[in-house]
């Protein structure tokens, strides 16, 4: 019933996982981000993998898991603190059917399975998104804040709303998994 | 907006039919369907209005800690490790060092670590409160709660609230005594108070959650009736309580800082700017009166989250049963109403053009924000005086095959909808405003199978024809082929995988306001005690058992509103949009 969402073909890389990349988004640090599948980069996002962890060697900066959207505008930026008089950057771990909406900014340490995230929010560095759990729109989630599963955070600072309800878990499924399909390219 | 449908939960009825649409009381009796249960015992759907719930574990919503139930109530339903909430803002407190490494670049540092010099204080990431600023210190940065235990208990309402507790103590405890020796002789019949579960219940779950509270036993109270007998003699002694003395007199108590009385009085008049007083919310969580000043709010310790297990209250069997493990999205029980009935989502054709025409203009303008043009919305918005077409998709989420028969519920005799394909005659003024006409036979929507089924098969086409040969449905061949989408037809428009869409039409009266909203029962037939159909690609297999013996059927009938949007008056002055 939902109509497509279209995209012009030139705009968009497409792997072979089926992660669809828009040409205008800034990827920084490319060889830092992984992506899991079917995964898609709006254009305008940012997506900083080129701030790592100091040291020597290989470091996963972001990780997205399958079904994701980073929607128009986003910014991804790993969070970061001073430890013990070190500064440094720490890894962001994203699962899989999490939806961003449009121009939010987004420091989480970690995000859980089927999360999803409203438009123009900002989420503070370090906090962490448990399962199942929504951020409505233009909420402002400061540093450090746990959010459990299944709970509605909204507000400036954003509070606990209500739970969810117990199907929350299947109907972000399809729906991110309904979203990938509606995602096609536009015939000319 | 977009139409929507919910679902009826018959627990606020008197009658089995739900409210009209048009009056208030439909809006509590129609959930979404992803908010409902179903009861397989009643096969009946249930709401969270109606459920049973009981608390199947606690745990901190910032710590995360699951907490035992014994402690709990010690623990007074707060969080006893280190969560405190923001007195100003609610957020989440964080520990820091008093004296933060300056970081020699001159920026503004901030201080979110707890490795430094003591002592330690709250503060909040958000308003940049602290708990230096109300004099509360901490030697380390750990086990907070008991740090500040102190200071909670010498609370002058916490003492008070104890020698309440203290004083009335034996009372308490006599009447347990006596209600539990349990020679109470029958009360006279007038003073008898009826017990049944639900009060034994609630007041076994009170004397659980509120510490000092004693079951209530209205044997025990009704006992105390009077009579000769010894054991009367004391009941009645019992009700006279000895004289409490309170520590501190309510005049004076406000002197402590706990409000009310001429201090916050004389307060008020020389306030000098509102954000001096705390609001409401600020002093809505605390345990006991706070003060008014904003300056002397304390930090307080998370209220703890529950997880829920929900029960049917016709059979009270679990409809929902969490993990034990709070941060767990699994059920070892979960019978949500969408297993069950099939998903009804209503489109607007009309819409649906505008917005497909609208994202390909998007798309090749390569702008992100077009705005909505006024003429846009117009020809989305649904005028008086005319007729729509619109579209109901059903998604069966069963592993079998189902009959479907969709009919508008008459709201009044007088001004009847016609529920089949008649039109309704526009000369009765009263409403509803518009007429419905949806397909009056029943249709069929094929088995639900696994995602992986259909993942990898993109070919949508190819599969839902298999589908209507497996099951025999040549009635409806012909219909659904061609390209029936965008003509105004009622009937079958299209058949894919397990959803089915049917296509109606709204017939909206000259004078027509408010919404397109109306009743609809849905009543399916399904195949019951199947052992194994739920394989759909074995086809002839189930074509020749439907063929072979009569099936045996059950229905289930509910009720869904269908809203499909405002109508647009006639009278607003407005440039017609040609479609």
């Amino acid at each position: 019933m939902d109509p497509p969402i279209y995209y012009s073909k030139a705009e968009y890389i497409e792997t072979d996982t089926g992660n669809k990349v828009s040409r205008r988004a800034t990827i920084a640090g490319p060889q830092n981000i992984i992506l899991g599948g079917k995964t898609i980069i709006s254009s305008a996002a940012i997506i900083r993998g080129d701030l790592r962890r100091t040291g020597a060697g290989h470091a996963v900066v972001i990780s997205l898991g399958r079904y994701c959207l980073v929607g128009e505008g986003c910014v991804m930026r790993p969070p970061y603190k001073t430890y013990r008089g070190n500064f440094n950057y720490y890894p962001m771990k994203i699962g899989d059917h999490v939806h961003i909406g449009a121009n939010s900014v987004v420091e989480a340490a970690t995000i859980g399975n089927h999360v999803e995230i409203g438009k123009n929010c900002v989420i503070g560095k370090f906090t962490i998104i448990k399962d199942c759990a929504r951020v409505a729109d233009g909420s402002i989630v400061p540093p450090n804040t746990v959010i459990p599963a299944l709970a509605l955070f909204a507000g400036s600072p954003a509070r606990f709303v209500e739970d969810l309800p117990e199907s929350t878990q299947d109907n972000v499924e399809t729906q991110t998994k309904r979203y990938y399909t509606r995602f096609q390219v536009l015939d000319q | 907006m977009a139409p929507t449908v919910d679902y009826h939960c018959p627990c606020l009825a008197q009658l089995s039919v739900p409210p009209p649409p048009h009056l208030p009381s439909s809006s509590y009796s129609f959930h979404p369907l992803h908010t409902l249960f179903f009861c397989e015992e009643c096969d009946a759907v249930r709401c969270n209005r109606c459920v049973s719930v009981e608390v199947s574990g606690y745990y901190c919503p910032n710590c995360l800690f699951e907490v035992p139930s014994a402690s709990v109530r010690a623990e007074k339903n707060r969080c006893a490790r280190n969560c405190f909430m923001c007195p100003n803002c609610r957020n989440t407190l964080s520990v820091v060092p008093s004296d933060p490494p300056d970081p020699g670049d001159g920026r503004l540092h901030i201080p979110i670590n707890t490795i430094g010099e003591p002592p330690f204080f709250l503060y909040c990431n958000h308003c940049r409160w602290d708990s230096a600023e109300v004099g509360i210190t901490f030697e380390k940065p750990t086990g907070l709660a008991g740090q500040l235990q102190k200071f909670e208990d010498s609370a002058p309402e916490s003492l008070e609230f104890e020698r309440l507790k203290e004083h009335f103590e034996p009372v308490v405890r006599a009447s347990a005594l006596s209600s539990s020796t349990g020679n109470a002789p029958a009360p006279p019949s007038s003073t008898r108070v009826r017990t049944n579960s639900i009060t034994a219940a609630a007041s076994a779950a009170l004397a659980r959650d509120i510490p000092g509270v004693v079951k209530y036993n209205p044997l025990a109270r009704s006992a105390r009736g009077g009579g000769p007998s010894k054991d009367k003699d004391k009941s009645v002694n019992r009700d006279e309580m000895p004289e409490y003395r309170s520590r501190v007199d309510i005049v004076s108590a406000s002197a402590h800082g706990t409000g009310g009385g001429e201090e916050d009085v004389e307060y008020m008049r020389h306030l000098e700017s509102v954000g001096e007083v705390a609001n409401l919310e600020q002093r809505w969580g605390s345990s006991w009166a706070v003060s008014l000043h904003t300056a002397d709010l304390k930090p307080l310790r998370i209220p703890l989250h529950s997880k829920r297990s929900k029960r049917c209250p016709a059979c009270a069997h679990i409809l929902i049963k969490p993990e034990q493990k709070a941060q767990s999205v699994r059920y070892k029980i979960k019978l949500v109403a969408a297993n069950y009935l099939p998903a009804i989502t209503a489109a607007l054709p009309h819409q649906l053009d505008v917005a497909n025409a609208e994202s390909t203009k998007r798309t090749l303008a390569k702008s992100t924000s077009v705005a909505v043009t006024d003429d846009d919305r117009n020809v989305a918005g649904m005028h008086a005086g005319k007729t729509y077409p619109f579209q109901l998709a059903l998604a069966n989420p069963l592993y079998d095959p189902i009959t479907v028969r969709l009919t508008v519920q008459r709201v009044h005799a007088s001004a009847a909808v016609p529920s089949s394909s008649g039109r309704a005659s526009p000369e009765k003024p009263r409403r509803p405003p518009f007429a419905v006409s949806l397909p009056s036979n029943s249709f069929p929507i094929a088995a639900f199978a696994e995602a992986w089924e259909y993942e990898d098969d993109e070919d949508d086409e190819m599969f839902g024809l298999d589908d209507d040969d497996e099951f025999g449905v040549a009635r409806v061949a012909g219909r659904e082929k061609g390209d029936t989408r965008g003509k105004l037809k009622t009937g079958i428009l299209e058949k894919k995988k397990n959803v089915t869409v049917v296509g109606g039409e709204v017939v909206i009266g000259k004078e027509a306001r408010g919404n397109v909203k109306f009743n609809m029962l849905v009543s399916y037939t399904y195949r019951s005690d199947d052992p194994s159909p739920s394989d759909s690609n074995d086809g002839e297999s189930i074509a020749s058992k439907v063929a072979t013996k009569p099936p045996e059927t059950k229905t289930f009938a509910f009720y869904t509103v269908v809203d499909l949007g405002p109508i647009i008056p006639r009278e607003e002055p407005r440039v017609e949009a040609e479609l």
